[in-house]
């Protein structure tokens, strides 16, 4: 135990280890904050809080099944689903037959936040089905930075959205606290893999009802 | 025999531990890092903790492993944090051992990833035996907390003085 070099060597080593530990400390912290809710963020007008901050359509209908789908814009898989039940739920949506709420989560990645804020920009124009279908019709590989804004605004144009509020809505990334919100309830809501859809709270059978059309029909009827 | 053999190599073999097990740490701190919603999917597709207390786990593993892989890396506070990992590599053992006999299908989100996967794909046995095996460098770190090039004192001689 005897100290050879009095206080240098142990001096330097916890100085380092004071270092490490501290950084770290101070980068965690906001960290912990900014994922807390935050409730004074800007949300599209179609977002209900209380639904965990998706977007909602028809969430006036009572006595209908309510389908909640958690998504990421650059999930290969969830283009698979968009592909297959796109257009079913959109039918639900047009004849008022279902609630249907879209949670835009992100966690794929700052590709996935742009395309978020981005599709929030097109509720608030009323084209969030349509640019919902674009965005997976277009899908590039995950993170391969052509999910830029300038690109996601063209994007927009080619869906037939072409208002300088979209725009300037998805350059400023208006919506960006929203994502994080949404981001934030999906974690709560314990949802871990994307596409995942809750039918009436309750998630519907991994196995076989996401990728078939006649199964998930039943699933929704069935309630 | 051994115990000769250990006092002249021993602080090679934890240099070895440490630079193996820091390295390992460092690098799945960093790629956790880089997606912290995806961490905290991991860590709730467990099915172990409650919601909240796993999306906090899932943000601070990250940097707790980036702070352990670091110091092991400079050969600091050795024995705390030799031990530190071997209970974490513990509690990872466990956590991946129970997912598996309840037949969760999950990625294990050791080196960033996680989440659900499809049934059938997941292979839990061999990140089990790398986990038990950095529990064993861990553990050697954590009992012999001397080793060569390190920021602790007395780094090359057998005996231990050490915080």
């Amino acid at each position: 135990m005897a100290k050879n070099q009095p206080g240098k060597d142990n001096f330097t080593r916890n100085l380092v280890i004071g270092v490490v530990v501290g950084v770290l400390l101070i980068m965690v912290v906001p960290t912990l904050i900014s994922k807390q809710t935050n409730t004074s963020a800007k949300i599209p007008a179609s977002v209900s809080a209380d639904r965990g901050y998706g977007i909602v359509f028809n969430g006036e209908l009572s006595g209908v099944p309510v389908i909640d789908i958690y998504e990421d814009f650059q999930c290969p898989v969830c283009a698979k689903f968009e592909g297959v039940q796109g257009d079913y739920i959109e039918s639900l949506i047009s004849a008022k037959k279902a609630t249907v709420v879209y949670h835009t989560l992100s966690f794929l990645g700052p590709e996935s936040v742009n395309a978020a804020n981005a599709a929030a920009c097109a509720a608030d124009e009323g084209e969030f089905l349509s640019f919902h279908r674009s965005l997976y019709a277009n899908q590039p590989a995950e993170n391969t930075g052509v999910w830029s804004n300038d690109v996601l605004v063209v994007l927009g144009q080619a869906t037939g959205i072409d208002s300088k509020k979209f725009a300037s809505c998805v350059n400023n990334m208006d919506y960006k606290d929203w994502v994080s919100n949404a981001a934030t309830a999906g974690a709560q809501a314990n949802v871990n893999s994307t596409p995942t859809v809750f039918i009436d709270g309750k998630e519907i059978d991994r196995q076989t009802e996401y990728y078939d059309v006649i199964k998930f029909k039943s699933a929704v009827e069935r309630g | 025999m051994i115990k000769s053999l250990h006092s002249k190599y021993g602080a090679w073999l934890g240099l070895i531990s440490r630079l193996i097990v820091g390295g390992v740490l460092l690098a799945a701190g960093l790629l956790k890092f880089q997606q912290l919603d995806k961490s905290q999917m991991a860590v709730r597709a467990y099915e172990l903790l409650p919601i909240g207390f796993a999306n906090v786990v899932g943000i601070i593993l990250p940097y707790a492993e980036i702070a352990m892989g670091v110091l092991l890396i400079i050969g600091a506070a050795l024995r705390i944090i030799g031990g530190l990992s071997a209970l974490l590599m513990i509690a990872f053992t466990i956590g991946i051992a129970q997912a598996w006999a309840r037949g969760l299908s999950i990625d294990c989100g050791c080196f960033g990833g996680g989440g659900q996967v499809e049934p059938g794909t997941a292979n839990y046995l061999p990140e089990i035996l790398r986990d038990c095996g950095l529990a064993l460098l861990s553990i050697y770190l954590f009992l012999f907390p001397q080793s060569k090039f390190g920021l602790d004192k007395t780094t090359t001689s057998g005996e231990r003085d050490n915080g």
